[in-house]
């Protein structure tokens, strides 16, 4: 009898699971959160710190007119996501400005993220850091940790020189944003050149690193406020512009190594591919290095 | 079995040692110059002796009877006309003989068919190491002397081995060789099959002189006729024409006149050429960055087998933000050489949310279409762009493109559905998942809904797939000339790729649409299936978009038809199963469909080689003192032979072979009896002693 009851408790124990992994209740999800799958609108992780959010909220404004305004990428408006409540799998980028006082999510959100991450999702973390970092103060290392722990991260290493982030739509050699001269962590490489790695994010989602840490404060470099002008001061004078302008650049580079994945690392091979098309025996690559023979635009 | 044996009383070493003493006693005695030393040696050499224990064995023996090995094969060559009454008539013959001897077992050994042919070495083989070797008085063999595990026919036999051969010294026969047939092909080139003609036997010399006639098919259109001379290996090249199994059957015609061959079962081949592409070559031409570019990526390059040529435009022509070309990434689409030089040699092109921008000339889109009607594949994967001005519907390809659209975008949530054709389509069916045509209306589909498409109208003739509902096409397939045209008119597949609501089999409806438009066989609307089973069972398998499939025609190789009805097995899916009533080449049809199955194969290895021939076995025949005799001169007689050298040879009447009686015993018991009683033992040792004494005593007397 007991026996019985404990399998019925069990049964009804694991009819209730699916539901609990729901996401969404059934019915149409959040509309703001629909438009954003259908425009590729950035969306930025809400950390309950006002100013923090609107920073946040003004960069990628900033940024998506930047996109509009220089790439086919024409995002719709950026959304701030609540990462307890709102369904990720509508997005494609997360941007998580990392603050010392933000709770951690609850276990169902992780579940979410990690989700989100497997399945080809991109966030960028943003320890904002980037001026005291460098000077040997207290960073917020701690605080990324914390929130970043449950996370399924593979291997981090410092953004190599051939990444593809260098030269997704710009050649950059740096990545700086209000900070500068702070190191972009990927996903490390694979161990040695061309073997395909065994398993893990890189044969999943096109090689794509599933997080970028860094410390510069991107989102206060690219945000600007209703009238179109910056709100935050980068470096002074005319190199502080060209430095916000690198920042715009590095977030444009992003933004097409997330939707393009690593779209540029095949299209170095392009010119021997087409050698290849015309030849009936395979050769061996002769050149698969980038060539900028190619430089006009279509 | 008589013999002498010791049972010691003492241990060897101590016998030695009285042995020893013994013959030191009588040294020195001779060196004392006594006349009784040879006395007193043998007295203790006695002693030693009788402590050794000798004992004398004697076994009771049995003798056995001699076993004669009578191998008879059975094997498909020797059905041939005339060799099986032959074979009857010597088995029946030599069995009443050897039953006749006496002390003479006989035992049969039956070699039958085996898919590698005839085990004539390994039944021999057997048989002898079955049997005591000791008793093995002969092996008698009748065949055609065709094994082929030449290699397992014994070196040696501890009798004669007597190869009597069936067939006529007349026989001859003429086959097909298959020297050298390649199992895959790559599509588009050519492969090489290598042939010839064989003669064997007591060739007709006016066979000798002339060419024979070979028919060549491949997948049953014309046949071409060559003349091809015996002999000489012929390079037949063959085209490797599409995907999937190329039949190229291969007949030769009857010599014509003269004595007729053995058997014509060895003219024909069916060789089964599987057609594979040599790599895929894909175009995807994204037209701008968005989520679900990168599901294409993960497709296409996760696939070994595709060469991925890959081109999103970045930045549209009429955007610029004047940052120096050297701090750029970007590099031209070079669109010359992708859609007017190389355009051939694209297995598949792929437009993904491309919109006409005026980066390609009219006349590119003429190339795609041309390039789609002369056999290529185009995939459009569509977003909101399909309703404006900036549609791929409004250049030169919208003649080709499936859908056209009305120039709304339904921005609303919806399920992705098959529709009646979609549960049949190969490219749509049975994908996982799939909400089932019966399930009640409430049920929530497992697939997850998209969030919006364009709306279209199919194009008269095309096969609407999937939809999102009553009246809202979503996925269309249609042919254009030789090539294939699909159009998903929404761009949100990549929902199903996060697992949005569940998500879906996005990959596999990609992979499958593409390869659908690549003209993957497996992927066919209309195929006939035949899947060989066991035992000449065959499983027949129609896939129709039609709502029923007709009696599939069966002509067998010797002409009988049968008709097949097909039983519903699915949806778009008939099926039958039939047993094949004997190996050979059948043609299935239904239609303008057909298809060429060999069941079993088609010139068995039995049929390799037909005229009987001893040369494989006489090595072990002379080895043994036996004979390669043909059964055509009549069956021999059987004879005891004494010695094993010549257990063969010409009798008046004929010849006669020998079997060689082996005189095997058994050892039923064994007695024991010691060769002198101990009494008498001490009798001798003392005798001698008291003789060598007495010699002695005798001299000192004569001394005195």
């Amino acid at each position: 009898m007991i026996g019985r009851m404990f399998s019925a408790a069990l049964a009804a124990f694991l009819m209730a699971l699916p539901a609990a992994a729901q996401d969404t209740p059934p019915g149409d999800p959040a509309p703001q959160l629909a438009a954003a799958a259908r425009q590729v609108a950035l969306a930025h992780v809400l950390t309950g710190d006002p100013e923090v959010d609107e920073a946040a909220r003004q960069g990628l404004d900033g940024l998506s007119l930047e996109l509009t305004l220089r790439t086919t990428v024409e995002p719709g408006p950026p959304l701030g996501i609540d990462v307890d409540q709102d369904d990720l799998s509508l997005l494609t980028f997360l941007y998580w400005p990392v603050t010392p006082d933000q709770p951690a999510p609850s276990p169902q959100a992780y579940a979410r993220l990690n989700r989100f991450l497997r399945s080809g999702g991109v966030i960028l973390f943003d320890t904002r850091d980037g001026d005291v970092a460098m000077a040997g103060g207290p960073g917020s290392g701690a605080d990324l940790q914390r929130l970043a722990a449950p996370l399924d991260i593979p291997p981090l290493a410092p953004v190599p020189e051939d990444h593809v982030l260098t030269r997704s739509f710009y050649l950059l050699q740096d990545f700086p944003g209000r900070w500068q001269g702070n190191p972009l962590w990927v996903e490390a490489s694979a161990p040695s050149g061309d073997t395909p790695p065994a398993a893990g994010f890189r044969t999943r989602n096109d090689g794509v690193s599933p997080v970028v840490i860094g410390a510069n404060d991107w989102a206060e470099a690219w945000a600007i406020d209703e009238r179109g002008l910056p709100t935050h001061q980068v470096g002074r004078g005319i190199e502080g512009e060209r430095q916000r302008e690198l920042a715009l650049r590095f977030g444009i580079n992003l933004i097409m190594y997330v939707l393009t994945g690593n779209y540029k690392s095949d299209q170095v091979h392009v010119p021997a591919l087409l050698d290849r098309l015309g030849r009936a025996e395979a050769d061996a690559f002769a050149d698969d290095r980038f060539d900028d023979r190619w430089d006009d635009r279509p | 079995m008589t013999g002498l044996h010791f049972d010691p009383a003492l241990p060897w070493p101590l016998i030695a040692g009285v042995a020893a003493l013994a013959l030191l006693a009588a040294a020195w005695a001779l060196w004392r110059g006594l006349p009784g030393w040879g006395l007193r040696g043998l007295a203790g050499l006695a002693a030693a002796f009788a402590l050794a224990g000798p004992v004398i064995e004697r076994g009771v023996r049995q003798s056995l009877s001699d076993i004669v090995i009578l191998i008879d094969d059975r094997s498909a060559s020797q059905g041939l006309p005339g060799r099986g009454a032959q074979a009857d008539a010597a088995v029946a013959q030599l069995s009443a003989q050897l039953s006749a001897l006496p002390g003479v077992e006989l035992r049969r050994v039956t070699v039958g068919d085996d898919p590698d042919g005839t085990l004539l070495g390994t039944a021999m083989t057997r048989a002898l190491a079955a049997e005591p070797e000791a008793r093995v008085a002969g092996v008698i063999a009748v065949t055609d002397g065709q094994a082929a595990d030449a290699a397992m026919v014994p070196a040696s036999a501890p009798a004669p081995v007597h190869v009597l051969l069936t067939g006529q010294p007349a026989d001859w026969d003429r086959r097909l060789v298959v020297e050298e047939a390649p199992a895959f092909g790559l599509i588009g080139h050519t492969a090489t099959i290598r042939v010839s003609v064989q003669d064997q036997g007591a060739v007709p010399p006016e066979m000798a002189a002339s060419a024979a006639t070979l028919r060549v098919r491949v997948d049953g259109e014309d046949e071409q006729v060559v003349a091809l001379p015996r002999g000489v290996p012929l390079d037949l090249p063959v085209e490797v024409a599409h995907a999937g199994q190329n039949v190229v059957l291969l007949r030769l015609d009857p010599p014509e006149g003269g004595p007729v061959q053995l058997t014509d079962r060895n003219d024909a081949a069916a060789i089964q050429i599987e057609g594979v592409r040599d790599r895929l070559r894909v175009l995807l031409v994204s037209g701008e960055p968005h989520p679900g570019e990168r599901t294409w990526r993960n497709l296409l390059k996760s696939d070994a087998n595709v060469d991925l040529v890959h081109f999103t435009i970045l930045r549209p022509p009429d955007k610029s933000d004047g940052v120096p070309v050297d701090e750029m990434a970007l590099i031209a689409f070079p669109t010359r050489e992708l859609f007017e030089d190389r355009i051939g040699d694209f297995d598949l092109i792929i437009f993904d949310r491309y919109k006409v921008r005026g980066i390609l000339p009219p006349q590119y889109y003429e190339n795609i279409r041309r390039y789609v009607e002369e056999g290529g594949a185009l995939l459009v994967s569509a977003g909101p762009e399909i309703a404006s001005v900036e549609s791929l519907n409004l250049s030169p390809l919208g003649e080709i493109v499936p859908g056209r659209p009305t120039g709304r975008v339904i921005e609303e949530a919806f399920t992705p559905l098959l529709t009646d054709a979609g549960r049949r389509h190969p490219v749509t069916a049975g994908l996982p998942g799939a909400p089932a045509p019966d399930a009640p209306p409430d049920t929530r589909p497992s697939w997850g809904r998209w969030l919006q498409r364009g709306q279209i109208i199919p194009k008269p003739g095309a096969e609407v797939v999937m939809s999102a509902g009553d009246n809202a096409p979503l996925m269309v397939l249609d042919r254009v000339g030789e090539g294939r045209v699909a159009l998903l008119a929404s761009d949100q597949v990549w929902l199903w790729g996060r697992g949005f609501e569940g998500g879906g089999p996005q990959l596999e409806l990609l992979r499958r649409m593409a390869h659908w438009s690549m003209k993957e066989p497996e992927l066919e609307e209309e195929a006939l299936l035949a899947q060989i089973g066991r035992d000449l069972s065959l499983t027949v398998t129609r896939r129709t978009m039609k709502d029923a499939a007709g009696p599939v025609r069966i002509t067998g190789p010797d002409g009988a038809v049968v008709d097949l009805a097909l039983e519903p097995d699915g949806p778009g899916r008939f099926a039958a199963r039939w047993q094949a009533p004997a190996p050979g080449l059948y043609t299935l049809a239904d239609g303008d469909l057909t298809r060429l199955v060999a069941l079993g194969p088609a010139a068995p290895r039995e049929f390799e080689q037909t005229v009987a021939t001893g040369s494989l076995l006489a090595p072990l025949a002379d080895a043994t003192g036996g004979a390669v005799i043909p059964l055509s001169d009549g069956v021999p007689d059987v004879r005891i032979a004494r010695s094993a050298r010549s257990a063969h040879g010409q009798g008046v009447v004929g010849d006669w072979i020998g079997i060689t009686p082996r005189e095997a015993a058994q050892v039923s018991g064994l007695s024991r009896r010691p060769i002198l009683p101990d009494w008498a033992w001490l009798v001798l040792i003392a005798g001698l002693a008291v003789a060598g004494w007495l010699l002695e005593g005798g001299r000192l007397r004569r001394s005195r």
